[in-house]
C-alpha cells in the first residue's frame, strides 16, 4: 500500500534529480571551461558613465502587498474546496450547507473589499 | 530496508539545513528562499507519510503564496538589514544554551512517548484506518470528516480567513485623496447622445 | 531498519528548536522573527501529520490543515502590521516598539 503510493511519485523524484543535475552542471561548468580574466570593472554597475546613484534593489508599492494577501485568502478557500469536491456525492445536505456557510462568510469579506475599493488600482 | 529510508534522510537533512540557513542567512532575501526550500522538503516528508493532500497544499499555499508575501515585504521595505543583523553574535551563547536544553527535552519526550506509550514500535501502519482498509485516497479521507464531523473547526477556519482579510484591508488600504480615478462603468454608460454634440458651424464665424 | 515515529518527531523537534533559536538570535529583525514562527508552525505540522499517519487517524491531518490556515492568516496580519509600522516610523527595529509604554 505504502510503496504503491510512493512508487507513483517516483517520476517526480527522477524529475527533481534531473533538474538538480542540470542546474549544478550549468553552475559548475563555467568555472571549469570558460575563459577567465577577472577585473573589478567587469562587476561594477554601469549607469551611462556615472557611478551608480543608489542600490539596485527597487522597493515595491504597498498595493502589490494587498493583492498578494487577498490571493492567499482565496488560495486557502480553494484548498478547502478540493476535498469537498472529491467527497461531494457522499456528504449529503449537511456537508453541502456547511460549505455554503463557509463560502458565505468569505463572500462577506469579498463584498467588503470590493466596496472599499481594495481591488482597484488607481 | 527500502528506498523510502534513504529519501527520508535526504529530505530531513535538506529540511534542517535550510531551516538553519533561514536563521543564519545574512541577506533576508536568501532567508526567504531557504524558507521556500524548507517548505518543499517538508512537503516531501508529508508525501513519505502518505499525506498527499497536505503535501500539495503546503506547496501551493506556502511556497506559492506565503513565501511570496514575505518576499514582497522584504523587497517593499527599504531597510538596512545589515544594521539589524548586529548583535547577532551577542545573543548567540544564551540562544544556543536555551536551544540545546529545549532540544534535549523535546527528544527525550519524543523517545519516551514512542517507547512507553501506546504506539510503541508500531511500524508504519500508515493511515491504516483512514485509507488502507477502505482503500480510499487521502483527499477523500479528509473530505469525509472535515465537513461533517469537524464542521465547527471548518467554520472557524472560515472566520479566521474573514478576520485576516478584513484586518489586512483596514490596516494597509489607504486611498489617496484628490486623485482623479477612472470609472469604467461611467465610461461604458456613455452613449453617442450624451457624449457627442453636433453643431452647425457658420462659415467664417466660428462657434 | 525502517523509519519510525521517533525519526519524524526528532526532525520536528530539531526544526522547532531552530525556530526558537532563530527568534533569540534575530531579536532586531521582525521579518526574520516571523519566518522563524513559520518554521515552528511547520515543525508542529510535521508532528501532527506523523502522529496521524502512525496512529491511522485522519484527525491529525485535518488539524494540520487548520494550522496551515491560522499560520497563513497570522503571516498576513503580522506583515500588514509591519507595513503600517514601517510607513509610520520608517524603521522596523523591534527595540523601538515601546512607544506605548507609559
Amino acid at each position: 500500500m505504502v510503496n504503491d503510493l510512493l512508487s507513483a511519485y517516483l517520476p517526480l523524484a527522477i524529475f527533481i534529480g534531473v533538474a538538480v543535475v542540470i542546474g549544478l552542471a550549468l553552475l559548475i561548468s563555467p568555472f571549469l571551461i570558460a575563459y577567465q580574466q577577472p577585473d573589478p570593472e567587469k562587476l561594477s554597475a554601469y549607469e551611462c558613465g556615472f557611478n551608480a546613484f543608489d542600490d539596485a534593489r527597487m522597493t515595491f508599492d504597498v498595493r502589490y502587498y494587498l493583492v498578494a494577501l487577498l490571493f492567499i485568502i482565496f488560495d486557502l478557500e480553494v484548498a478547502f474546496l478540493f476535498p469537498w469536491a472529491v467527497t461531494f456525492g457522499a456528504l449529503g445536505w449537511f456537508g453541502f450547507w456547511s460549505m455554503m456557510i463557509f463560502l458565505g462568510v468569505l463572500t462577506i469579506g469579498f463584498i467588503y473589499e470590493w466596496k472599499k475599493g481594495a481591488l482597484e488600482w488607481d | 530496508m527500502d528506498v523510502s529510508f534513504a529519501f527520508f534522510y535526504l529530505f530531513a537533512a535538506v529540511l534542517l539545513g535550510s531551516g538553519f540557513m533561514v536563521v543564519a542567512a545574512r541577506n533576508p532575501v536568501h532567508a526567504v528562499l531557504f524558507l521556500i526550500l524548507a517548505f518543499v522538503n517538508a512537503a516531501a516528508l508529508f508525501l513519505l507519510l502518505s499525506a498527499e493532500f497536505l503535501a500539495m497544499i503546503l506547496v501551493v499555499v506556502y511556497v506559492g503564496a506565503v513565501a511570496v508575501l514575505f518576499l514582497f515585504v522584504v523587497m517593499m521595505l527599504d531597510v538596512d538589514f545589515a544594521e539589524l543583523k548586529q548583535g547577532f553574535l551577542q545573543y548567540l551563547p544564551i540562544g544556543a544554551l536555551i536551544g540545546v536544553l529545549f532540544l534535549i527535552e523535546l527528544i527525550a519526550v519524543a523517545s519516551f512517548i514512542v517507547s512507553g506509550g501506546k504506539i510503541a514500535g508500531a511500524p508504519l501502519a500508515i493511515n491504516a484506518v483512514a485509507q488502507g482498509e477502505r482503500n480510499i485516497t487521502n483527499v477523500k479521507a479528509i473530505g469525509d470528516v472535515l465537513y461533517t464531523t469537524y464542521v465547527y473547526y471548518f467554520e472557524a477556519a472560515g472566520l479566521i480567513l474573514l478576520v485576516a482579510m478584513l484586518g489586512a484591508i483596514v490596516l494597509t488600504l489607504h486611498r489617496r485623496e484628490g486623485v482623479r480615478r477612472q470609472s469604467a462603468a461611467e465610461q461604458n454608460a456613455r452613449t453617442k447622445l450624451t457624449a457627442v454634440e453636433l453643431r452647425k458651424v457658420p462659415f467664417r464665424q466660428g462657434v | 531498519m525502517t523509519i519510525g515515529l521517533t525519526h519524524y518527531l526528532t526532525v520536528a523537534a530539531i526544526l522547532f528548536t531552530l525556530g526558537v533559536f532563530g527568534i533569540f538570535l534575530n531579536r532586531k529583525n521582525i521579518i526574520l522573527i516571523m519566518m522563524c514562527v513559520e518554521l515552528i508552525l511547520l515543525a508542529v505540522n510535521i508532528n501532527l501529520v506523523a502522529f496521524s499517519a502512525f496512529r491511522g487517524d485522519i484527525l491529525g491531518q485535518v488539524y494540520a490543515l487548520l494550522i496551515l490556515t491560522v499560520a497563513a492568516a497570522e503571516a498576513a496580519i503580522g506583515l500588514a502590521i509591519l507595513v503600517v509600522y514601517y510607513r509610520n516610523r520608517g524603521t522596523i527595529a523591534v527595540e523601538d516598539v515601546n512607544m506605548m509604554r507609559g
